[in-house]
């Protein structure tokens, strides 16, 4: 991990295009500003660790077949 | 409707899926005896696939809003509407089986490319639960 020391007005770049600038430093944590390309996607941390957790939870190689027949089912039945 | 005409669609994801970056070719492959449920399975790690589905078969009200950066990755024009699907995790027990509406795929369907997005200031959950109504509904009988 690269480790750098910023003070508050001071900003890093990431690649050629991101840049992360500290706007102030307080007692409770210290703000961020994010310049990206409007592709780019930002989401603090654990949003994206949850999601991450969720994919690999979901991520299978077996099917329950009998759940899946059993919600499909109820599924179809309630759309006629 | 999520609907291709074929039965398998190769879909591109440019930045992989969240937590599976490599994952940037899948095929959706519609499973005729379990509709509306696809399959979305990796073309780079054969063990990795997802059961997905049209949220909105399953909850009619559900109506995301397009992130600024997914229309902008998927070249979506304000007038198309993108496909739209969401991971379910089947449990062994159906009743306990979520889905999730945090982090929609949505794709462009006239280019195949699609992206994972996290929507944020939403309450929408990534393992919301099937709605009541189909958990209460007696099994249909065939």
């Amino acid at each position: 991990m690269l480790v750098l020391t910023r003070r508050a007005g001071e900003k890093v770049v990431i690649g050629n295009e991101i840049v992360v600038e500290v706007l102030s430093i307080g007692g409770e944590g210290v703000r961020l500003g994010i310049v990206a390309p409007r592709e780019t996607s930002v989401h603090r941390y654990e949003v994206f660790s949850e999601i991450q957790e969720s994919n690999r939870a979901a991520a299978t190689d077996e099917i329950n077949q009998s759940s899946i027949e059993n919600i499909a089912a109820r599924l179809r039945k309630q759309q006629k | 409707m999520s609907k291709f005409n074929s039965d398998e669609t190769v879909l591109h994801f440019e930045e992989g899926i969240v937590g599976f970056p490599a994952m940037r070719q899948a095929a959706l492959v519609r499973l005729p005896d379990y509709e509306p449920f696809w399959w979305l399975a990796s073309l780079t790690d054969p063990h990795t696939k997802f059961l997905v589905v049209d949220p909105r078969e399953i909850f009619t009200d559900y109506e995301p809003a397009l992130p600024a950066e997914i229309a902008a990755r998927l070249d979506l024009q304000s007038a198309e509407k993108p496909l739209i699907f969401s991971t379910v995790k089947i449990s062994s027990d159906w009743t306990n089986t979520t889905i999730n509406l945090r982090a929609p795929l949505f794709v462009n369907a006239a280019t195949k490319r699609g992206a994972q997005a996290i929507l944020s200031g939403t309450n929408f959950r990534h393992d919301e639960r099937l709605p009541e109504s189909v958990l209460s509904e007696e099994k249909g009988g065939e």
